[in-house]
């Protein structure tokens, strides 16, 4: 008889092809509408050097800066739905281009550090360890009201760890974990491939977020 | 030199209309950053890191569809998610009233009052104080037109 794939299996599936088709979504922001909007910018620029006419100049210009903003938000909305980077050059680049932009947009600092170097994971890895990251970080902006934030990276030989601290309101742990989707679904994720996530927290102090994945070497 | 101007325009604000918070936000004089310049009332410094993200939050979308906008209970009957709106998340706000900062006709900047307690949202009267030092800050602006921008 043939067994049933497990809930484990479904979960990662059905992960999957939710990851999948938000990087398709990514993508094509970034190359596509992102690409034609730049090269309606450089025509505008264009135009602006070669017609006559103060009016019209002005006029095309404030176009332009419309066009450069959009183009601006269509390229960050990209880099929080899937940073073009973590399929290409890996999660460290990908963490540190989505931690630049959660600075610019959240006025928070983050203390960052990687000691080691990246080891190359599966690519569903990268994207379960940005995802639980992500996830930690919006909580954090949402609800932890903390000036400035710690994540520590360490790659040892034989397993990857992950910190991420603030210094903020603190919250009943236990409590959330029966009742919210977040914080169980990142525990969730990092068992599906392997590894465990720990979240301690005190009020009025803090929250560390701890991850672990092994690694095989 | 023009910065110091606004900034007691917003110092007045706070005081007159009792409010919490007042943060102007206007854009790079090169690109197409717009950020937060002059704060009162704030409690920590996340307003100066924070580059208003177009068409996103209140500040945002102000300045793109150019008309006021107000909040009340946040995060409560909002336009997409709280993590949209930054600076309610940064200064702790509960309910904000903003108006556009035009230069030359078009909106390049906003002006935020918000208050973080449950008191009452902003009536008219408020409503009116704002954008009465909105057009005060745009005549600054002139004045000062000749001056390197920042
Ligand atoms: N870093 C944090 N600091 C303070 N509170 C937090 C933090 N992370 C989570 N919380 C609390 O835990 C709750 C559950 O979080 P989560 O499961 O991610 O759900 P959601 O983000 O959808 O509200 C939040 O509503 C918040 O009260
Ligand atoms: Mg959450």
């Amino acid at each position: 008889m043939e067994s049933l794939p497990s809930r484990n299996q479904i979960s990662s599936y059905i992960i999957q092809s939710q990851e999948e088709e938000i990087k398709r979504i990514a993508l094509e922001l970034h190359e596509g509408v992102g690409q034609t909007l730049y090269s309606v910018f450089t025509g505008f620029q264009f135009l602006e050097t070669s017609v006559e006419g103060d009016s019209l100049k002005g006029y095309i210009h404030e176009m332009g800066e419309l066009l450069e903003k959009t183009i601006q938000e269509v390229r960050l909305l990209a880099v929080e739905l899937h940073p073009p980077t973590l399929t290409t050059l890996g999660f460290i680049p990908a963490l540190k281009s989505y931690l630049k932009l959660y600075t610019s947009t959240y006025g928070i600092l983050v203390d960052f550090i990687n000691d080691g170097t990246e080891s190359r994971l599966p690519e569903h890895h990268r994207m379960t360890l940005f995802r639980v990251c992500q996830e930690a970080l919006v909580n954090i902006a949402k609800y932890a009201d903390s000036l400035q934030i710690e994540i520590n990276v360490v790659w040892k030989s034989d397993c990857l760890e992950i910190l991420v601290k603030d210094f903020g309101k603190g919250f009943d742990v236990d409590k959330e974990v029966q009742q919210s989707a977040g914080i169980a679904a990142m525990i969730e994720r990092m068992k599906i491939i392997g590894g465990n996530c720990i979240i301690s927290s005190v009020i009025g102090e803090g929250t560390v977020i701890k991850l672990f994945l092994p690694l095989q070497s | 030199m023009k910065n110091k101007s606004i900034a007691r325009v917003c110092d007045e604000l706070l005081l007159h209309i009792q409010c919490d918070f007042v943060g102007y936000a206007f854009q790079d004089r090169i690109g197409p950053n717009i950020r937060w310049l002059v704060a009162a009332g704030n409690r920590n410094d996340k307003y100066k890191r924070i580059t208003v993200r177009y068409g996103k939050g209140i500040a945002g979308r102000v300045i793109s569809t150019d008309r006021p906008m107000m909040i009340a209970d946040f995060p409560n009957n909002i336009l997409g998610k709280a993590l949209e709106y930054p600076i309610m998340l940064a200064e702790n706000l509960l309910h904000s009233y903003a108006v556009p900062i035009h230069l030359n006709g078009i909106a390049k900047g906003v002006l935020l009052v918000g208050e973080r307690k449950n008191k009452r949202i902003f009536e008219e009267e408020q409503q009116k104080s704002v954008q009465k030092a909105a057009i005060k800050i745009e005549e600054l602006m002139n004045t000062h037109l000749d001056e390197d921008r920042w």
